[in-house]
């Protein structure tokens, strides 16, 4: 039904889309794939009207259309789910459905009408919430079907999601795609974009793959599995993207976490690392993995519990605290608050260690030395240090948080979610640097929603339900259905 | 992998954002040398342009400094007028107790910059302990401390009792022998010129050598990420209010001074105005975390050549608020269609 031919998009720098053919069927699931840069997300904005293309053209049902704006693509029934959803926390869900486009009587709201409305497309979605519900008052996982719902109202033929998974629990994930199906019955396409290869495997029809702004291959489900797709998306062949593991010496723990407590999130966890371990925090998006991390680091307050650093209670009550201690945090959160995106490379790597340049004036050439290094070793690709980090992919933005990270010279480190939202290649690097740090004796605590890889790179998995510790897990314990079993409290339903 | 490794041009809305207003700058310099020849690129007159600039342009740099952090300082202009009239009060009191006019007056310029400090640290702390917006915090500030200036000198002017050296600080300063006025009499570079150039040299240097600098920009263009990179933010906006009451204080003086008295109704009156479409003129974010102090210098100079030209053709002064108006609109819309994208 939507058809795009030598569509082409050129920016100042860069070519983001070189002739790409895609067509998508009424009715299907299709799974688009590419690493960061390989221009998905320029051929959905173009799709959705965001963007104009440079050259080539967009088919609907076979005739040429033009979009010059959002409202275009929308008034044909093609609508985008962004992965920042598009709604106002403080108005209810119904008037986020019909923002915009209120529906009126006599001048005035007609709010009994469109809460009728609301109503009928909630049900629609199986949404377990009323339309008067305060939006912020959702979890993500609702939001995104008050979005789907929003997409319904306009009469959606095409609805593009943007890495609808990457905030949702595995629970949320299945009923997502319950929906998908249902969606599809009723004659919806749905252009899915996802890094994960094993969702796009089991949600799609069919999965185009992109490189490089062109086109690569469709490939129907039944001849997609993860392991060619990733060597289709990298243009290469992928060893085992987790590396061997090695056993960790043993001694004395150096960070002992005893009965830590979080308001309203996290009752009761106990941990302990050593030097050179890879321990993995598993649990549900809920589960208080992140707020029990953040406690540690210090950017939480704590209720309760002690942390000690080699055996020595420390009091950290706020993140300098953590730094002095040398327990860094590597937010989940790479935008809002692990970056300042509208500072360069060298800023950021900088700002948690500034002390160490500047006294107190700071030593630019020293900054300069320090940070070049750090891109060299941690292969960053930058195009110049000094232009802000917004303008860079997304692994190459994990890269540079975590450098700023390791600058502070860290014996723990706690790396949040790593590798949500990076391309294949730059998370085998991730994987392939912690896997280094810990040999240097570095102990890691390494928080996932990707249970493979937990299992690839821990050396231990504490799973984590409801902010309580429901079990550690080691060697050939560590399996995706014991974890799911403790993380959830029941057999899994679905294994990935 | 395919990225582009090669060093991007600079693009062409950024280039008229950054130097958009030097530009405009120059072409005014140059139209006003070419409309009034004999008049404009006198030394005298330059200097004289700088002269009156100076007050909003050391009020300036301080707010460029708010600004990029995050925050806006609306009591500016109101705090000159209260601590200038602490001022003048300190250094009539101790006059008129017999006290040598030198003492008087360091006691008078103390009092000053010690309130203006104080004040600015006050701001701080409502606005960070007290978390109150920073708009509503220093709008308290604007109509309170006006308030108190009026009550201090009961709406009229206090004058000062110090009849040499107060008044020398408004207008003395450097003379430069090789620029003569008139024979034997050289140009006198201002005190107020010279701190107005201190001081933005210092916020400068603050602002781009200093952890206390990238902290503010930190603060200012993404505070979450600024504390879970443990910075306290708390205290980089306090300091960067306190510098704000240092740079009010140091304005306050040169105001008072060169007037020899200060009228509580008009000292200061809409300077933090001033001071703010200098800074937004000069290219730096009103959203905070983006800026620079030269491009804030730039928009005073703009600003005060405006002024200067609308006197100098006649335009009736009812008319100069709308022109000024025009001219931060249009700079304004300039910069705006980059970042916009």
């Amino acid at each position: 039904m939507l058809e795009v031919r030598g569509l082409t998009k050129v920016f100042p720098a860069t070519r983001a889309l070189d002739g790409l053919d895609l067509a998508f069927e009424k009715g299907e699931v299709h799974g688009v794939i590419g690493e960061n840069g390989a221009g998905k997300s320029t051929l959905m904005k173009i799709l959705s009207g965001i963007y104009e293309p440079t050259e080539g053209s967009v088919l609907l049902d076979g005739q040429e259309v033009r979009f010059r704006k959002p409202g275009d693509a929308m008034a044909k029934g093609i609508v985008m789910i962004h992965q920042e959803l598009n709604l106002v926390d403080d108005l209810s869900v119904a008037e986020n459905i019909f923002l915009g486009r209120e529906r009126t009587a006599k001048g005035l709201l007609d709010r009994a009408a469109m809460r009728e409305a609301a109503v009928e497309l909630l049900k629609q979605v199986a949404a377990p919430f009323s339309p008067d519900t305060r939006l912020g008052d959702l979890s993500l996982a609702a939001k995104q079907l008050v979005e789907i719902a929003k997409a319904i109202s306009y009469d959606a033929r095409l609805i593009i999601m943007d890495e609808p998974t990457a905030v949702l629990s595995d629970r949320e994930t299945s009923a997502l795609f319950e929906l998908i199906a249902r969606l599809k019955e009723r004659g919806v396409t749905v252009v899915y974009i996802s890094h994960i290869l094993s969702e796009l495997t089991r949600v799609c029809d069919r999965i185009t793959v992109m490189r490089d702004g062109r086109f690569v291959a469709t490939l129907p489900k039944a001849e997609a599995s993860p392991a060619w797709l990733a060597r289709l998306m990298v243009g290469r062949e992928l060893e085992d993207i987790y590396p061997p593991k090695t056993v960790p010496p043993a001694g004395d723990p150096v960070l002992t976490v005893k009965g830590l407590a979080v308001a309203d999130w996290v009752e009761d966890v106990s941990l302990s690392l050593r030097k050179g371990e890879i321990l993995g925090l598993a649990g549900l998006v809920g589960s208080g993995r992140t707020e029990a991390a953040e406690a540690i680091a210090g950017v939480r307050r704590r209720a309760a519990g002690t942390i000690e650093r080699d055996g020595e209670v420390r009091r950290i009550r706020r993140v300098a605290d953590g730094i002095r201690d040398r327990i860094a945090y590597v937010s989940e959160d790479r935008k809002g608050c692990g970056l300042v995106l509208a500072m360069d490379t060298e800023e950021n790597i900088t700002l948690a260690n500034l002390r160490n340049y500047a006294r107190p004036v700071i030593q630019r050439k020293r900054e300069r030395a320090v940070v070049e290094d750090w891109v060299k070793q941690l292969n960053i690709r930058v195009g110049d240090v000094r232009s802000p980090v917004v303008n860079l992919s997304g692994g190459n933005q994990q890269k540079v948080a975590v450098a700023k990270w390791l600058d502070t010279k860290p014996e723990v480190l706690i790396l949040d979610e790593p590798t949500r939202g990076i391309d294949v290649g730059s998370k085998q690097e991730i994987y392939a640097l912690i896997h280094r740090l810990a040999s240097e004796g570095l102990a890691c605590l390494l928080i996932s929603s990707e249970m493979q890889e937990l299992i690839g790179l821990c050396h231990r998995i504490v799973v984590l339900r409801e902010g309580r510790v429901m079990g550690e897990l080691e060697g050939d314990e560590m399996t995706e259905e014991k974890i799911m079993y403790l993380a959830a409290g029941v057999e899994p339903e679905v294994a990935a | 992998m395919s990225v582009a490794v090669e060093r991007k041009r600079m693009p062409r809305g950024l280039i008229l954002q950054t130097y958009g207003a030097l530009v405009a700058l120059l072409i005014l310099f140059i139209g006003n040398a070419i409309w009034q020849p004999d008049l404009f690129l006198q030394p005298e007159n330059i200097r004289n342009l700088l002269n009156q600039n100076a007050a909003v342009g050391i009020l300036a740099v301080g707010m460029t400094l708010v600004i990029i952090s995050g925050g806006i300082d609306l009591s500016v202009g109101s705090m000159m007028a209260l601590i200038a009239a602490l001022a003048l009060l300190t250094i009539n009191k101790s006059m008129t107790g017999g006290g040598a006019e030198s003492s008087a007056v360091g006691m008078g310029v103390l009092a000053c910059i010690a309130a203006g400090i104080g004040l600015g640290f006050v701001n701080g702390l409502v606005i960070t302990l007290g978390r109150i917006a920073p708009f509503i915090a220093t709008l308290v500030g604007l109509v309170a401390f006006r308030s108190v200036a009026l009550a201090l000198a009961e709406g009229g002017e206090i004058r000062s009792a110090s009849s040499n050296l107060f008044p020398a600080i408004g207008d003395g300063g450097i003379p430069l022998p090789f620029l003569e006025i008139a024979p034997n009499r050289p140009l006198v570079l201002t005190w107020n010129i010279l701190l107005f150039i201190a001081i933005a040299l210092l916020a400068s240097f603050l602002l781009n050598r200093t952890r206390y600098g990238r902290h503010a920009i930190a603060v200012g263009a993404n505070e979450r990420a600024a504390i879970y990179s443990g910075i306290n933010t708390n205290r980089v906006k306090v300091i960067t209010y306190t510098l704000m009451g240092f740079c009010a204080a140091v304005a306050a003086i040169g105001e008072s001074a060169r007037m020899n008295a200060v009228s509580s109704a008009q000292l200061g009156l809409y300077y933090e105005l001033d001071a703010i479409a200098a800074v937004v003129i000069g290219g730096t974010s009103m959203n905070g975390g983006r800026g620079r102090i030269w491009g804030t210098v730039v928009g005073v100079l703009i600003l005060g050549i405006i002024t200067n030209m609308l006197v100098v053709s006649g335009v009736s002064a009812y008319w100069q608020g709308f022109v000024k108006g025009v001219i931060i609109l249009l700079a304004v819309l300039i910069q705006r269609g980059q970042s916009d994208r």
